[in-house]
């Protein structure tokens, strides 16, 4: 029974990454169509700057976060300013806006990669915070994992009441679902938009900066990501933050509780066989409305 | 500085020094290596800062001694961006229309794999410092020299040092992927003849995020050694989680990148009593020593404590069989195919292309040094035995 307990401990915290790792994107391909593929790059300048952050000033990856937040946020102004402003207006319909700025995302997916290569080099990179286990029920986990958890839930839920219940959150769903509408009762999607997707870079930056805690840093680790954050993204349902964290969750339950009974090598057809069957059933995702 | 703007420096300088002896061509030496893509993180600890250190260090010593005749090097490296049509196309340009005098081999077994019938073809000897496996031996390419230790040398070696301790019982995680089934036969067979029984065996698949559960099942099984034929970013993972779940066996091996430096600053006082695959340490030999402090003062970092010696090792024998036989490729080729060489890590002499002379060997992190533990005659240092709790 310790050991069930265990596993369903350590599959909540592994889906908890995942979910925390969907965020930045749901934001940007849930809500507005913009097929930013270049996501797990943005998570890996966010995991780089916390390593150097801490590697050379000593700086408490925590204390790192809110400053990755800001520098990744300014970075998402620039980058929309510069690549997806025109992409988005110009773009006839949504199925246009996804394919063309997934060609643009695949442009600065080259371009960062190959940036953070001649800043650091290749060499894998990274740094001991929080390794120490701390006991939950009886079993042991690394501090930073739960730590990751505990970021992966309070920000989808924030994220779920800004979304549900602000004025910010309907005027970012009504520019989604209907942009002349929202233009006439009075949204700035000037602003509306780069902020946004400014926040979904952010938060891509800080998912980077937790997960440096826990895995090795290296210019080529955020292709994986992007894969991830798109499977989750899609088995929650589009633009659903709930709907993300619970995708993640079932994820990494089924991973856990399926790599205990077979083989950590089933561990994609797993994942991939959950993802068939929701789609299945459920095409739209679990929480698509 | 990022390696390929050092890179670029060094050509710079070269062509700088060049017209100096304008009676005199430097040597070509070409290459393809990873400088971006998932090979670089290897290739860029363990094999081109090698190259880049050895065309330095020679050509300050006013060139390549060709039978007599100093000669600059001249390195022409490439990208191959981790891509394995890209290693075969560079290849093909460097021996089949450039004509280098000589090359030097891409980072690990595949890109090796792939270049070897290319070497074989244009008749380039290939010195390589990072490609395992009896596959590649089994092909008998009579240009190709495999430096490391093959599988059945490593787990022999690993088992050796088990049965001298005493170890009953074992439990092993293996990557699903070449390397790790050729360890895990070699492995095997190397248990059995020692009589050390495996209670669990788990694969996993490159890209692996989570171990936990194995961990915790194996920690419930209570074996005396933790085995893991593991790549590096799933050697870093099996050891921080073990940490987690307080798995603590009496041995705790795991397989490639134990011996990066970077294992030791990433898991902190954790590496303490850990075991691995290695060969040398600074404290091996007086060379070796030499060969340390030098890359560490060009490049402001360690080189790793397996193959990087090995690459070193591999470009001393080329030195040397330049120097006795020049540039002619056939004559070197045989050259290298039959003589015993002195080199940082020791005696190396091939038979039909596999390093016959370096043994298997166990290496431990202790007090920051990665220690060779087993065989006695290499050992810098006694085993710590049982591995003490992890911190």
């Amino acid at each position: 029974m310790g050991l069930w307990l265990d596993l369903a401990v350590a599959g909540l915290i592994t889906g908890g990454m995942y979910a925390l790792v969907a965020i930045g994107l749901n934001l940007q391909y849930g809500l507005m169509r913009v097929m930013n593929i270049a996501h797990g790059e943005f998570l890996m300048v966010g995991a780089y700057l916390a390593w150097w952050a801490h590697t050379t000033t000593r700086l408490n990856p925590l204390l790192a976060l809110p400053l990755v937040f800001v520098v990744l946020f300014v970075v998402g102004l620039v980058v929309h300013r510069l690549c997806f402003r025109r992409v988005a207006r110009e773009a006839p319909s949504v199925e246009v806006l996804e394919a063309r700025s997934l060609l643009v995302g695949f442009g600065l997916m080259f371009l960062i990669q190959n940036a953070a290569f001649l800043a650091w080099g290749a060499d894998l990179r990274g740094y001991e915070y929080l390794a120490q286990p701390v006991e939950i029920a009886g079993a042991r986990f690394g501090a930073n994992r739960v730590l990751v958890f505990g970021v992966a839930v309070a920000v989808s839920l924030a994220l779920l009441g800004v979304l549900r219940v602000t004025l910010l959150g309907k005027a970012v769903r009504a520019m989604m679902q209907s942009p002349t509408g929202a233009q006439l009762v009075g949204i700035d999607e000037k602003v509306l938009h780069p902020v946004v997707f400014s926040a979904g870079l952010a938060l891509a930056g800080v998912a980077g900066a937790l997960l440096s805690m826990i895995y090795e840093i290296s210019p080529s680790m955020g292709e994986p990501y992007t894969v991830t954050a798109l499977i989750v993204i899609t088995l929650g349902g589009l633009g659903s933050a709930a709907g993300s964290l619970v995708a993640g969750l079932l994820l990494g339950l089924v991973e856990t509780f399926g790599t205990h009974v077979s083989n950590p090598s089933l561990k994609p057809l797993l994942s991939y066989g959950v993802f068939v069957a929701v789609l299945v059933l459920r095409p739209r995702g679990l929480f698509a409305r | 500085m990022s390696s390929a703007v050092r890179l670029v420096a060094v050509l710079l300088a070269l062509l700088v020094a060049v017209p100096a002896l304008a009676h005199e061509h430097p040597v070509k030496i070409g290459y393809a290596i990873a400088r971006t893509g998932p090979w670089s993180a290897g290739a860029q600890v363990t094999q081109e800062p090698n190259y880049i250190l050895w065309a330095e260090q020679v050509n300050a010593a006013g060139g390549l001694n060709v039978q007599g005749k100093r000669r600059k090097v001249e390195l022409i490296g490439f990208d191959d961006r981790s891509d394995t049509e890209t290693v075969v196309r560079t290849f093909e340009k460097l021996m089949g229309s450039d004509k280098v005098d000589l090359i030097l081999p891409p980072w690990g077994t595949g890109a090796n794999f792939a270049v070897m019938p290319l070497a074989q073809k244009h008749g380039y000897p290939m010195l390589a410092p990072t490609a395992t496996g009896r596959r590649l031996i089994d092909m008998k390419n009579p240009y190709f020299f495999a430096l490391l230790q093959q599988p059945d040398r490593m787990m022999g070696a690993l088992a050796d040092f088990l049965a001298a301790r005493g170890v009953k019982t074992a439990a092993v995680v293996y990557v699903d992927e070449l390397f790790g089934l050729e360890n895990l036969t070699a492995l095997e067979t190397a248990l059995r003849a020692k009589s050390i029984e495996i209670i669990d065996k788990k694969s996993y698949p490159l890209g692996v995020k989570d171990l936990s559960p194995v961990l915790r099942d194996f920690k419930a099984k209570n074996p005396d050694a933790f085995l893991g034929i593991t790549y590096p970013p799933d050697t870093f993972l099996v050891t921080g989680q073990a940490k987690e779940v307080g798995f603590n066996p009496k041995v705790f091996y795991a397989a490639v990148g134990t011996a990066f430096p970077v294992y030791k600053q990433r898991m902190g006082e954790a590496v303490e009593g850990v075991t691995g695959l290695g060969t040398w340490n600074p404290r091996t030999n007086p060379a070796a020593k030499a060969y340390f402090d030098a890359h560490v003062a060009k490049f402001q970092k360690e080189p790793d404590r397996w193959a990087s010696a090995h690459a070193w090792a591999g470009l001393q024998i080329l030195q040397h069989s330049v120097e006795k036989v020049g540039l002619d490729r056939k004559a070197l080729r045989d050259h290298i195919a039959s003589t015993e060489f002195d080199t940082i890590i020791g005696k190396i002499r091939f038979r039909d292309g596999e390093n016959v002379a370096t043994p298997g060997i166990v290496s431990q992190w202790q007090k920051g040094e990665f220690e060779v533990v087993w065989p006695q005659d290499r050992a810098t240092a006694p085993a710590l035995f049982p591995k003490p709790a992890w911190k």
